[in-house]
């Protein structure tokens, strides 16, 4: 049914005729219903009862018209099973070490420590060594930590980022910025990546903040201490503890976090980092 | 292509199950045509460990993995998995096959602590167990009880967080089970907006654009959102404005190595986005439509060159889409090269028995290409189309419709067209038309045979030789008025002798 030309045509790597370069016939067409309705007229007729016009037609996304397509791609992708492409039997190869100094975690798989080094020591802060899990995060930690000019600046206006990429609102401090996460993006109470922050904060600027900080870090003993137990053995670093000096402090965030919620079950260290003291 | 492989391996199941397989396909389509009906059709996907694993499985199948654990043994593999220590990787995953089952799922998602159990583990600083928890999360996503999906939702800000990460693997994954979990309602759909869903897709996008695994895993979950009946009003405007549109339009174009999924999932999000929009003038600023343009007449080369691969029109389908909405919706910009016009033809006769549906919506296409330009109508003439045109014209379910609107609109551009048309053969298809039962076909081949019998007299002999005129006097005492006036008015206008021998 296919005309080999038309294959030969379609096969042609240039566009070999634009639709503009095509010769084209004056379109006489309204001169022709000039004629028309001027015999029309003189025979005293009707209008032509002939409306075709050329016209593209418009179809709306759920429009009738394409319920076969829609129908074929949803079969499509609720009949396939695909897979990690990263997971397709990989090589295997000796057991090896991380070489990062202070992980030491054993990997036989190359995948395998390539994840490893994405998600724990790709972005990682070289003033405390803390890794977090995207650029962003660590770019906002880098300012709030250690940017002396910042607490100076923070004092004046507001320099706490929301961490929703595209917010874009600033804060005055970092507990106002938790209230606008929770509030406005239904964050939850206890997310981690803001939280280790501030932990972080009261352990190395405790004069400033000092408020925020026994929230903090009272919730998080609490978590340790539920959770040190079981979480701890696996984690390769040499396991070091906050410091506890807050812990006398009076827990007053404290009751908003059940015991049962370990944030990580103890893993709260994680993207806290792992400073050798 | 390996995903065109496994439909590929899905369908040649062994002759005696055919049967089975094609009645099981029906009554799944009937159910998937309801379900667009009540515009409720949600797909999710499932991301398998490994097809290997997958059949390994399968065969030692019931017993280990998709056997039904009582919720104590939910809570003890929660348990183990707390307790850890070294294997607890390895409790993670056999607590992700358990998860398989749909008993297990809603056994775990009642425990106490489980879902802390795994956003813990997702958070925790221990790479392979995140992944596994992240694969445990998919697992339940994919669920169609709306209380265990509900379940993962206080996962979402950690989803959308490591979307960013540098992990590809986990970024995946994530991406995935964003994408079961944007359909279910719009209260988690709001909840995900709000915790900023757009930006984190975009920014991840933009970061990873060059790994197709993860472009093809954010086109899906793209997709979802967009599918959303809500869409229109507040999702859309945002991916507009987000930045995403350049990197979709870019990853229209298939990868020969790693196969069809990305261009597939983002041409299908390009086709949302173009369909809901009346003005798509942006998307056409920023390429869409030569774009499209030129991967369809890619696909059209491979295509007319034989045994098209199986699944190729999953890709083909939203690109005709968008290219017939753009040329509806975007003012005057035409695309130029005329091998599109035999893209276009080339798949409506190669998926004519395959996919109607395709055949028809590609003929659409062609008719909005044609609508107006007259360059395209000539191009169809000078490259000898008209023929396949014509052929068209014998099957119905809208195909012969708009063929005739396609030739209709070569037509309405004068004499010469006409004589082209009518020198190709249109009259004596046009007398089988004339005679079918569906009124559109009968009133455009009306509207179609008033043009080529009005511009030259060569029209009038030859439909006159082609025994027509007793048609046109046939249909003047249809039941359809818009018919009969129209025979009328050719009877009296072009063939007076013949009218006058009818009044005498």
């Amino acid at each position: 049914m296919l005309q080999p030309e038309i294959i030969e045509f379609l096969a042609s790597t240039t566009p070999q005729i634009l639709a503009k370069n095509i010769p084209v016939t004056e379109n006489r067409e309204s001169k022709r219903h000039d004629i028309q309705q001027k015999a029309e007229a003189g025979e005293e007729k009707a209008v032509s009862p002939f409306e075709f016009r050329p016209q593209r037609l418009r179809f709306a996304v759920e429009d009738e018209y394409f319920e076969d397509g829609d129908i074929n791609r949803h079969m499509y992708l609720q009949n396939i099973v695909t897979s990690f492409v990263d997971d397709k039997q990989p090589p295997t190869i000796s057991e090896f070490r991380c070489h990062i100094a202070g992980c030491k975690q054993l990997f036989d798989t190359l995948e395998g420590y390539e994840h490893h080094y994405n998600a724990l020591h790709r972005n990682v802060c070289s003033n405390c060594k803390r890794s977090f899990p995207s650029n962003r995060l660590l770019e906002i930690h880098i300012l709030e930590w250690h940017d002396s000019l910042f607490q100076i600046m923070a004092e004046k206006q507001c320099m706490y980022e929301c961490l929703v990429e595209g917010c874009g609102l600033k804060f005055k401090t970092s507990k106002e910025r938790k209230d606008h996460l929770i509030r406005t993006h239904s964050y939850p109470a206890d997310f981690r990546f803001d939280k280790s922050k501030k932990i972080g904060r009261t352990t190395e600027k405790k004069t400033q903040q000092k408020k925020d900080a026994h929230m903090e870090v009272s919730a998080t003993v609490l978590q340790q201490e539920s959770s040190e137990s079981m979480d701890f053995s696996l984690t390769p670093e040499p396991v070091e503890t906050e410091p506890m000096q807050a812990a006398n402090l009076k827990p007053r965030y404290s009751y908003k976090v059940p015991s049962s919620i370990c944030f990580g079950q103890g893993s709260v260290r994680g993207f806290r980092g792992r400073r050798k003291k | 292509m390996w995903r065109l492989k496994t439909i590929h391996h899905k369908a040649s199941a062994s002759a005696s199950d055919l049967e089975e397989f094609k009645r099981k396909r029906r009554e799944f389509e009937k159910a998937l045509r309801q379900a667009r009906k009540d515009r409720q059709l949600v797909s999710k996907r499932l991301l398998q460990n490994d097809v290997e694993e997958e059949e390994k499985e399968e065969e030692e199948s019931m017993e280990t993995c998709f056997t039904f654990l009582s919720s104590e043994q939910v809570k003890e593999m929660i348990r183990g998995v707390q307790m850890g220590g070294e294997e607890k990787a390895a409790r993670l995953a056999s607590l992700r096959k358990a998860l398989r089952n749909p008993e297990n799922q809603l056994a775990f998602i009642k425990s106490e602590n489980s879902m802390h159990m795994l956003i813990g583990q997702l958070s925790a600083h221990n790479a392979q167990c995140q992944l596994e928890a992240t694969r445990c999360l998919h697992q339940l996503s994919h669920s169609s009880h709306p209380s265990v999906s509900q379940a993962c939702v206080p996962a979402g800000p950690y989803l959308l967080t490591y979307l960013s990460s540098q992990s590809t693997q986990l970024t995946e994954v994530c991406l995935y089970t964003l994408g079961n979990l944007c359909p279910d309602n719009a209260a988690v759909r709001e909840k995900l907006l709000a915790q900023g869903i757009v930006s984190a897709l975009a920014n991840c996008i933009h970061n990873q654009r060059y790994n197709l695994a993860v472009v093809e895993a954010f086109g899906f979950t793209l997709s979802q959102l967009l599918q959303a009946k809500d869409a229109t009003e507040k999702i859309i405007p945002a991916v507009m404005a987000s930045g995403i549109v350049p990197h979709l339009i870019s990853a229209l174009t298939p990868d020969p190595e790693f196969g069809f999924g990305p261009a597939i999932e983002c041409s299908w999000c390009l086709h949302y986005l173009v369909s809901s929009s009346l003005d798509n003038s942006m998307l056409i600023a920023h390429g869409a439509l030569s774009h499209c343009s030129a991967v369809l007449i890619a696909l059209g080369g491979a295509v007319a060159k034989g045994n098209p691969q199986d699944g190729l029109e999953l890709l083909i389908w939203p690109l005709l889409r968008c290219l017939g909405n753009l040329l509806a919706s975007g003012g005057d910009v035409i695309p130029e090269d005329t091998r599109l016009l035999a893209a276009l033809c080339v798949f409506a006769q190669i998926y004519l028995h395959l996919h109607p549906a395709l055949s028809r919506e590609s003929l659409w296409t062609l008719n909005n290409l044609t609508a107006g330009s007259s360059g395209f109508c000539s191009g169809l003439l000078l490259l000898n189309m008209v023929p396949i045109l014509i052929q068209f014209l014998s099957f119905s379910g809208g195909i012969n419709s708009m063929a005739l609107r396609v030739l209709g609109n070569i037509a309405h551009h004068g004499p010469e067209y006409c004589v082209g048309l009518t020198q190709a053969g249109l009259l004596s298809a046009l007398c089988a038309t004339l005679k079918m039962a569906d009124p559109e076909v009968v009133t455009l081949s009306l509207e179609v045979l008033y043009m080529l019998v009005s511009s030259n007299p060569q029209g009038v002999e030859e439909f006159t030789r082609l025994n027509g005129i007793p048609l046109l006097e046939a249909i003047q005492y249809n039941n359809e008025g818009e018919q009969r006036v129209r025979a009328a008015y050719i009877l009296d206008h072009h063939f007076p002798s013949f009218s006058e021998v009818e009044s005498l």
